[in-house]
């Protein structure tokens, strides 16, 4: 049976940061996945933004966490290699109620310690961002507010841990979880059993499942539902500044952003349901279309490209706050729970925060000095300048090799992601690396195509080869044998 | 970085990339035709039904047999054909910067022909609600499953749109031995042509449900396993109370094309919305000079012989303009068209030759007559006939009519 130090359950942002964050330490660290790729869940279904940390009520974990995280961004996208944009943000605000509203956000910004916040009004909008609606008076701008594509970041921080010693368990979900004798773990995964001294429940919207298979019945966790659309890069506008609307008592409302990628998003709606419901749903996409209209009256919401939608965990109880502590009634177990919006924005500090938590629980952490700090990005062919593209298709002819036309991915990239550690075995996961399928065709021209490169590189047929994990074969059989 | 130069570069080795290329050789120019995949043909090589060529050729061929006889052609030419070269994009000074596997190469062309095709409307266009699972696909991708690559992407289809593909696909699947559920349009017509709703649908007792939209996808463990359709009102919205759940495990959709201009856009050219194509006058000239544009990238063509045709027009304009010939320069004629005409192509005419224009109507009308109208005076007066939406109407102005109109002519057709 393998033994490990630190079993940590869910490899969503928060799970991934925390195993690179642990693999810095002389730990045996293993991280289960119940997808069949990591930033499967609440990761991959988020906008990408990161919060300046103006947002949350002051005192709160996340308040603290937030503001961390964000300014933590910089130096992590420079060395794990992954985008990250400092686009600013307003808040926008149309009359003397939201001016108020407005005020008070202010406030409580620079409570939280969020660097340069500026009430605004006038052309200065405009200035900042022209694409804004006209009849918009006032607005809170928040020049630190940043943007990154967040499954981008959760594969960077979980091929680093992996570079560092992580053992990542894909498919893998969680069944059971029972004391060890003389202390520790014993979890149960398809392949078997792990032992783990410590188990660090991760699991997004199942954490709660998750403690009560520990024998920690000690919260519940409701999800928060959000419809999110992506517009087509061609939609007549490029590039624009985030855009929040006056928030409301039950939500912060819709965003309207740019990706990193050049893709105008939409998000979220917030309504309770069913945590494993993430269907998208019509009320959902016309509120996000008329909130939208609202911030940029020109915005072609015909140009949409893409709908999908995520659960955010609430923990009940928590007034809306992070759930990170020790569990009160199974020692060894840790909660990271609750890691709702601004998640992906305090992830790193959230992993600060969980290793300081260990240690001041008395959990043994002895620094490694080979820890790797960095991590080499993969080639991203479309942009690059065209001699810098030339180059490399003579020193490697796939790089040539067009295979998703909307988002010009080459062949080269497809194999790249294949190659690397851990490896995309779904075509869903090969997209999230690449890119391939997330444009204007939704993979219609290039599906088959990247079916066949996997199939080829992992050794299997296509007919093996799925979209996103379990039943989700794309190809039953072949039509004809002996063809 | 390997430096080129031709009269004309053709983007695109579909019907009308190589048809205009064809064209454009036959009138003198040296031409280059640049096309993305392995093989010429485009679309044509996987639709192996039949059906093309009944105009240009007398004959009704396969798409793959209709493409051959250009394939053929231009064989004997002196078209510098590049197979598996991507065009990354065109400067409005016309450079176009192509990529394959010898690197990146940038060619300079005198006038450039746009011949890129379309693509087919997806569920995120759409907006499908619901799970978001494998199953979902355009019919066009569900034909290149099954005739190129040899696989069964489902067994149990429900197809959303009664465009051509959804039909012709609606065949192939049964012929294959797959259950097709039914074919379900939002619109109270067919958007096919009537040949097919006959060959298709009829003669394979697959049912069509005209007024009816898929509201919702159901998945099961990451795989559709049910859609839930709707009737919806004369507005297209939803009507309570009528949802019903049908079973399968593939939902196809055939629910328009869409011109892919995104190279276009990049060289400037300025698009008409009411085609997603450019906005072209009767040269098949965009508003970028040199840049021309034909077949399902300017507008979407139910026939494979009349993008050919286009096309041809586009080679020729295209070859006149990279020799230096400019045509006569007259005051340009604004083509104005009123519902329910949809669209014109061209929307400006520049000479008083015989001009060609093809316009289709946006709703069915059983008993009408088109008439063409400049300066208070009525031009033409057509017999009451039928108009459909599935079939691209062409009008022939000749010079003589031309030479009356003034400033603008408008096209209307009213039911009598």
């Amino acid at each position: 049976m393998q033994q490990y130090d630190m079993i940590i359950i869910g490899g969503g942002i928060t799970g991934c940061a925390i195993a690179r964050e642990l693999s810095k330490y002389r730990l045996k660290v293993a991280l289960c996945e119940a997808s069949a790729d990591v930033a499967a869940g609440t990761t991959k279904a988020n906008g990408g933004l990161i919060h300046a940390g103006d947002d949350p009520v002051p005192g709160t974990l996340k308040a603290l966490l937030n503001s961390k995280g964000c300014l933590m961004y910089p130096v992590l996208s420079e060395k794990l290699g992954f985008r990250f944009q400092k686009k600013g943000s307003m808040v926008v605000g149309f009359d003397e109620k939201d001016l108020a509203v407005l005020k008070k956000l202010l406030e409580r910004g620079r409570l939280n310690g969020a660097p340069d916040l500026e009430l605004i009004g006038g052309d200065r909008i405009f200035d900042l961002e022209p694409e804004t609606n006209r009849k918009a008076k006032y607005a809170l701008y928040t020049p630190h507010t940043g943007m990154v594509d967040p499954f981008e970041v959760a594969i960077a921080f979980c091929e680093n841990a992996v570079a560092n010693g992580v053992r990542l368990y894909l498919s893998s979900p969680v069944t059971a979880i029972r004391r060890a004798e003389g202390g520790g773990f014993l979890v149960t995964i398809p392949k078997g059993e792990i032992a783990g001294r410590y188990v660090l429940n991760c699991a997004g919207v199942h954490a709660d499942d998750v403690a009560r298979l520990a024998g920690a019945d000690e919260f519940t966790i409701r999800a928060r539902h959000g419809d999110l659309l992506v517009m087509d890069k061609n939609c007549g506008i490029r590039d624009v500044m985030t855009l929040y609307p006056v928030p409301k008592p039950e939500s912060k409302g819709v965003v309207l952003m740019n990706s990193v990628s050049g893709n105008i998003l939409v998000g979220s709606t917030a309504v309770m349901m069913e945590k494993d419901d993430v269907a998208s749903y019509r009320d959902g996409i016309e509120e996000l279309i008329s909130s939208a209209n609202r911030l940029i009256e020109k915005l072609d919401t015909r140009k949409v490209i893409r709908t999908f939608a995520g659960n955010r965990a609430v923990v009940v109880g928590n007034n809306n706050d992070f759930y990170i502590r020790p569990s009160q009634k199974v020692e060894g177990l840790f909660h990271i729970a609750g890691i709702q919006s601004p998640g992906v924005a305090s992830s790193p500090a959230i992993a600060a925060y969980a290793v300081q938590m260990l240690k001041a629980y008395g959990v043994p952490m002895v620094e490694k000095d080979d820890f790797i700090d960095t991590r080499t990005p993969p080639v991203d062919f479309s942009t690059l300048t065209a001699e810098e593209q030339d180059e490399l298709i003579h020193k490697n002819p796939a790089y040539g090799r067009i295979v998703c036309r909307c988002e010009c991915v080459t062949e080269g990239e497809i194999v790249d992601a294949l190659r690397r550690n851990p490896r995309p075995t779904t075509v869903d996961a090969v997209k999230r690396r690449t890119r391939a399928g997330m444009g204007r065709c939704q993979g219609g021209f290039c599906q088959q195509k990247v079916l066949g490169i996997m199939a080829r590189e992992l050794g299997l047929s296509p007919t093996e080869i799925s979209l996103g994990g379990a039943d989700s074969q794309i190809v039953y059989s072949k039509l004809k044998e002996g063809c | 970085m390997n430096k080129l130069q031709f009269d004309v570069v053709v983007i695109g080795g579909g019907p009308a990339g190589m048809g205009a290329a064809l064209k454009a050789q036959e009138n003198g120019a040296s031409v280059a035709l640049v096309e993305r995949n392995p093989r010429l043909g485009g679309i044509l090589l996987q639709c192996i039904h039949s059906g093309f060529g009944l105009r240009l050729f007398k004959k009704e061929l396969t798409g793959p047999e209709y493409a051959q006889r250009f394939i053929n052609r231009l064989k004997d030419t002196g078209v510098k054909v590049f197979l598996s070269t991507m065009v990354l994009r065109i400067t409005p000074d016309r450079e176009v910067v192509c990529m394959n596997e010898t690197g990146i190469t940038v060619i300079h062309a005198k006038a450039v022909v746009l011949a890129m095709g379309c693509r087919e409307r997806t569920r995120g266009e759409i907006k499908i609600p619901g799970d978001r699972c494998a199953g979902v696909m355009t019919a066009g991708q569900a034909q290149h499953y099954i005739n190129i690559d040899n696989f069964c992407p489902g067994r149990r289809f429900v197809i959303l749109g009664s465009g051509d593909i959804g039909l012709i696909m609606a065949r192939r699947l049964s012929l294959e031995g797959m259950k097709v559920e039914g074919v379900y349009e939002l619109m109270p017509y067919p958007n096919g042509l009537v040949r097919n709703l006959k060959n298709c649908l009829e003669d394979f007792g697959i049912p069509l449900h005209l007024s009816t939209t898929v509201s919702r996808v159901i998945g099961k463990n990451g795989r559709v396993s049910a859609v839930e359709v709707t009737k919806v009102d004369d507005r297209q919205r939803p009507l309570e109370g009528t949802s019903e759940i049908v079973p399968c495990d593939t939902l196809l959709l055939s629910v328009g094309l869409v011109p892919e201009n995104e190279l276009s856009l990049g060289a400037g050219v300025r698009l008409n919305p009411r085609t997603n194509g450019a906005a072209v006058d009767d040269s098949l000239q965009t508003s970028v000079p040199g840049v021309f544009s034909c077949g399902n990238v300017l507008h979407v063509h139910d026939l494979a012989d009349n993008v050919t045709m286009e096309a041809e027009r586009a080679g020729e304009s295209a070859a006149a303009y990279a020799k230096g010939v400019r045509g006569e320069s007259t005051a340009d004629l604004k083509i104005h068209c009123e519902e329910p005409i949809g669209y014109t192509v061209p929307s400006v005419i520049r000479s008083r030759e015989k001009t060609s224009v093809m316009f289709r109507v946006r709703r069915p009308c059983d008993r009408a007559r088109l008439t063409v109208i400049s300066a208070g005076e009525v031009l033409l007066r057509g017999k009451p006939r039928r108009y459909i939406p599935s079939i691209m109407e062409e009008l022939i102005l000749t010079p003589a009519v031309l030479q009356k109109a003034e400033g603008e002519i408008t096209m209307k057709i009213e039911s009598v």
